[in-house]
């Protein structure tokens, strides 16, 4: 077992990836709760709109915002296109049919980015944004700005998004409509309108999730379309429901995570951690009950 | 009912929809990928000006007619991986000659297949190319597996492939000679430069491919000749956390060690920007990196922290730094043949151009019919061929493995280019494979010539 | 939906075959008959290694399709399933010289542990949360794959060997060395789980499932032990994975950890879903789409990220529009095309034909 100082730089590190983990996790509860979709999409739309405002910003001379702003509006457009094509056609099936649907969305996502984007003759793209380039220093490693904002987007969206679906009057019609769309649109609630509302806001989480992850992880359509399986597993601790639950299981599957690195005999299936924690923290979760996910429930 | 068909109808519009987008811009993407080195590109364009191409056959201008000559080529296209640069390049270098006489008048028309990393696919497509396609020769073959599913059919059919080499296979047989030097023996060079700085620690990290055993070996043999200790570490690829990769490295190295990486660009750039942006980069003495960070995308994402800090092992010659004629044909047949090269100038495309070099060169040499025996003993026969591209002269020889390549570049990052660190140097044979393969090959094997 | 309630029914009466179905199983004989005898001699060696893949992964989706549309589980691990498969097969080839069908035996039984080991504690789940933790589990597996790999020859309970310069294939059985050879024994073993599957759901187990799939509670009602039923259709479909995996293992010679993704059994109930979960006929439908047309594709040099976008676009459909998937899909609009040409035809006595 190595020494306590050797672990020191890997909490932080971990906070780092547990943040990068909170930003998918707590997006993907956020727009369950509010369109009752487990939106599977949700890395590929954020990675599609980091390779737009990639190509926008190195390839056009673009400037910053322009790109970002692009990125976001791509996401949102994607997004809000999807909900409003298969949204209703699928509004009245059971929450799993919903997930597998945005897998279909995924797979096209996927297969247009790396033809677009390919990644022949050895070509590597990578985004920074500004806030890369200042920081401090903690336990001998530097954190970037960016670090911190991704950290505290997540905190925000925790306490904002739980504030907004409780206490106002759109968040409460986009949880209604989550649960059951035809009762809402008999209750007289605006049913087109709140929808847009909520897959659009949806697609906007996940076009800033995407740049700060695409800064973060890496800008490759693999890597962050697929990142959302580890940030499953946040996501399934809070048994879909609780955002706060989401935040804090990510922040502890990041940390573990990067505290295995320097265990010597651990550090090979470290990438394990976050299915590890999501199989037993929902077996546990379920001894005494059977876990069933109905639309009562959501 | 008709909420169904207009959903059918939506779903297959958008489908159209990304069949137009992707038709429409992937023309513009390439385009873009070759003006992302402008630097290289605006130097070296100067130069291809006035390079004829028709110097690539032996009769300029006139266009061969003859039968074609089908050779084949089997490459890894996937999603995050693809090599097709590699064939594609090869074939503009036959085009380059079929416009200019073609091999005593015959055309050369080479089949490329591309595969996913998938055993049954590339054993398909190698039967494909043989008994569908009828080639006569494999040259341009790239891929992560290839020479360990298909050597043994190679083998059995007597193809003497002219490959680009990555699993140990392809080194390690007698049916295939690579242009390169593959992960193993471009690890072992990086390993060796940072070793002649007198580290004192190494730590050796690579992508968990097929092969991580066999491609560590060497740089463990190095390090263990010259009394070093050397970690050796892998990471499952794509990486998501490549900022505990980063801190783990620095950690196992210590201030006075090397960090030498062996993984594919996009994710050695993940791993030493993640170094950057943690602060990590001055915390060893210096980090290396095995042939595949050879490109000025690498240079120019990288920035000037790493200017003479990152030394990367270059198996080709440095396309920026050098003004021979072959460099000068190879950047000219690009501009005008190679329009399917996406990523412009660099080591993918150099080996193409070498491989495709190598096969004209031993066709040439063909009296009789152009079969697989002919072909395959003209390609075996090759000796002492000055590629232009190579430290060293090529030969593929009659031995029971091939390493004609064996020499290699040292190449650091300079303002957004790779420039040279310290010209040829033979990779040592304190590796097993290296003196195994000196020794069949006898001088054939050593004598550098580049600079 | 009226055929599952059909089949709920328990006793059933020995009826003599209808003429459908008699021309039906005809047609099936002839198919197989056709595909055995025919198809390697019609095909190239590089379409004949393609078909023993598509022969291979119809398994697989036959295994996937029992628990999705018999029993309503969705599993996003199928790929990881046929790993462990592949890896044991792998392991009692190179390291002992049994006979091939044992082999293959062995192996499908140890998957059906491994399937009954995560069955039992992840059948508490339900729904989308037993989809995803069959993912986290895929995930997980890929992940210790990657650590130990696959059995190249070496030693030890892992029998992996890093440091190889020549990686010894995997061996096919002495009567199936050549491609054609194992092609065709790759279809025997293939029929021979599609048999399986087929005597499970005319029996007991099919109808217990068809009532889960049906409703839960009213099974629960029906005295029908739930738990029991998920489990055994679990074990099934491990089981038959599991030597779909061996007989993998000597298909392709050489096996890389790499080529079993997690996101492989994304794509895998995918086209499962676009084949049709209800019939059997889905299932090689599936693994037509997953196999055959990429190599379809790879040789008129199309990409493949085009499939990955027609996959997309076939679950979309299929989830919005036509449920039952392509097997059912494709008959039914046939029938309808050939009903309105036979009305068009009618409609011009003796006029010209179009």
């Amino acid at each position: 077992m190595p020494p306590w100082v050797d672990f020191e730089p890997f909490i932080v590190s971990g906070l780092a990836l547990g943040g990068v983990y909170a930003l998918s996790g707590v997006g993907l509860v956020v727009l369950y709760r509010a369109t009752g979709v487990l939106y599977l999409a949700f890395g590929a739309v954020g990675a599609l709109g980091a390779l737009i405002a990639w190509s926008l910003i190195t390839r056009a001379g673009a400037p910053g915002w322009a790109g970002w702003l692009a990125c976001v509006a791509v996401a949102g457009a994607v997004t809000l296109a999807y909900g409003l094509l298969f949204g209703p056609a699928l509004a009245r099936r059971d929450p799993l049919i919903k997930a597998v649907a945005t897998i279909g969305l995924t797979l096209i996502l996927y297969g247009v980015m790396d033809l677009l984007w390919t990644t022949s003759g050895g070509q590597a793209r990578s985004l920074t944004l500004p806030t890369d380039n200042g920081g401090f220093t903690v336990a001998q490693i530097q954190v970037t700005w960016t670090q911190v904002i991704a950290l505290a987007a997540g905190v925000v969206l925790t306490v904002g998004t739980g504030a907004f679906l409780r206490l106002t009057k759109l968040g409460t019609a986009m949880r209604a409509m989550a649960n059951d769309r035809d009762i809402t649109a008999t209750l007289g609630v605006p049913v087109r309108k709140v929808e847009a509302a909520a897959w659009l806001g949806c697609g906007i989480l996940g076009g800033i999730a995407g740049l700060l992850l695409a800064d973060l992880v890496a800008l490759d359509a693999t890597t962050l379309t697929f990142l959302v399986i580890s940030s499953l597993a946040a996501v399934l601790i809070a048994r879909l429901r609780s955002i706060t639950v989401t935040f804090v299981a990510a922040i502890v599957i990041g940390l573990l995570h990067d505290l295995l690195t320097p265990i010597a005999s651990l550090t090979s299936y470290r990438d394990m951690t976050p299915f590890v924690i999501a199989a037993i923290g929902l077996l546990v979760l379920s001894r005494h009950q059977v876990m069933t996910q109905s639309r009562e429930e959501a | 009912m008709r909420r169904n068909n207009a959903a059918r109808r939506t779903i297959l519009l958008a489908a159209a929809l990304a069949l137009a987008a992707a038709g429409c811009s992937s023309s513009s993407s390439s385009s873009g990928a070759t003006g992302s080195t402008p630097a290289a590109g605006s130097s070296s364009s100067a130069g291809a000006a006035t390079v004829d191409t028709s110097s690539c056959g032996s009769k300029p201008g006139v266009k061969a007619t003859g039968t074609p000559i089908p050779l084949g080529a089997i490459a890894t296209n996937q999603p995050g991986t693809s090599f097709t640069d590699i064939p594609n390049m090869a074939k503009a270098y036959f085009d380059c000659v079929n416009a200019n006489g073609g091999v005593n008048g015959h055309p050369i028309k080479l089949y490329i297949a591309t595969e996913q990393t998938n055993p049954a696919q590339i054993a398909a497509d190698a039967k494909q190319l043989v008994q569908t396609d009828k080639v006569v020769g494999i040259v341009g073959n790239t891929s992560i597996i290839e020479c360990s599913i298909n050597s043994s059919y190679w083998q059995k059919l007597g193809f003497y492939v002219i490959d680009s080499g990555i699993a140990p296979e392809c080194y390690s047989t007698p049916n295939s000679a690579a242009v390169n030097m593959g992960p193993r023996y471009s690890s072992d060079g990086a390993v060796q430069y940072a070793l002649a700085q007198h580290v004192s620690k190494v730590v050796f990290d690579q992508a968990n491919v097929p092969g991580t055993g066999y491609i560590a070996a060497g740089p463990n043999a190095l390090a263990k000749a010259a009394n070093v200790p050397i970690v050796d570490l892998t990471e499952n690829v794509p990486i998501t956390d490549a900022n505990s990769v980063a801190i783990k490295e620095v950690n196992d190295a210590g201030p006075n060690g090397a960090v030498i990486l062996n993984f594919t660009p996009p994710q050695a750039l993940v791993i030493l920007q993640a170094a950057q942006k943690l602060g990590l980069e001055d915390r060893v003495k210096l980090w290396g990196c095995s042939t595949p960070c050879n490109t000025d995308f690498l240079a120019q994402s990288l920035g000037p922290k790493w200017n003479g800090k990152l030394f990367v092992n270059a198996e080709l010659a440095p396309p920026d730094d050098t003004n021979t004629t072959s460099m000068n044909l190879y950047k000219a047949i690009l501009k005008q043949y190679g329009s399917s090269v996406q990523g412009g100038i660099g080591s993918f495309s150099q080996m193409g151009f070498t491989e495709a070099e190598i096969a004209v060169h031993a066709l040439q040499s063909i009296t009789g019919p152009y079969t697989v025996q002919s072909v395959n003993a003209a390609f075996k026969a090759v000796k002492d061929f000055d590629t232009g591209q190579l430290c060293q002269l090529w030969t593929y020889g009659d031995y029971p493995l091939h390493i004609p390549n064996n020499s290699d570049w040292t190449v650091t990052p300079k303002d957004g280019k790779m420039t040279t660190a310290q010209g040829c140097t033979l990779i040592s044979k304190v590796d097993p494979q290296i003196a195994q393969y000196r020794n069949a090959a006898g001088t054939a094997a050593n004598a550098p010539t580049g600079s | 939906m009226r055929a599952t309630l059909e089949r709920a029914s328990p006793a059933r009466i020995a009826r003599r075959p209808t003429r459908p179905q008699l021309i039906k199983v005809g047609i099936t004989t002839v198919l197989l008959l056709f595909a055995f005898f025919a198809l390697p001699e019609l095909l190239s060696l590089y379409y004949v290694d393609t078909m023993t893949q598509v022969a291979v992964y119809s398994i697989v989706t036959l295994a996937l399709g029992l628990l999705v549309g018999r029993v309503g589980l969705y599993s996003l691990g199928q790929a990881a399933v046929l790993a462990i498969g592949a890896w044991a097969a792998a392991r009692l080839l190179f390291a002992t010289t049994q006979p091939y069908p044992l082999v293959l035996l062995e192996a499908g039984l140890i998957t059906m542990l491994a399937g009954l080991l995560i069955g039992l504690p992840a059948l508490r789940l339900r729904g989308l949360y037993l989809a995803l933790i069959t993912l986290m589990l895929a995930g997980s597996i890929t992940v210790v794959l990657a650590t130990v790999n696959f059995p190249n020859g070496g030693h030890g309970f892992l029998g992996y060997n890093g440091g190889l310069l020549h990686i010894p294939p995997i061996r096919r059985p002495s009567i199936a060395a050549s491609d054609p050879a194992y092609f065709r024994y790759s279809m025997v073993v293939a029929v021979l789980m599609f048999a399986l599957v087929l005597a499970h759901i005319k029996t007991r187990p099919g109808r217990a499932w068809a009532a889960i799939r049906q409703s839960e509670p009213a099974a629960l009602a029906a005295g029908i032990n739930i738990w029991f039923y998920k489990l055994w259709a679990f074990a099934l479909a491990s089981f038959i994975t599991g030597v779909a995996g061996g007989v993998l293992a000597g298909a392709i010679h050489y096996l890389y950890s790499i080529n079993f993704p997690t996101q492989d059994s994304i794509t895998l109930l995918a086209v499962t879903l676009m084949g049709g979960v209800f019939s059997l006929w889905g299932a090689v439908v599936a693994a037509l789409l997953y196999q055959f047309l990429p190599a379809l594709l790879n040789n008129w040099g199309v990409s493949a990220d085009w499939l990955i976008i027609l996959f997309g676009v076939g679950v979309l459909q299929v989830l919005t529009t036509a449920p039952a998937g392509l097997a059912d899909q494709v008959p039914r609009d046939l029938a309808r095309l050939g009903r309105f040409l036979g009305r068009r035809l009618r409609r011009r006595p003796g006029g010209d034909a179009e």
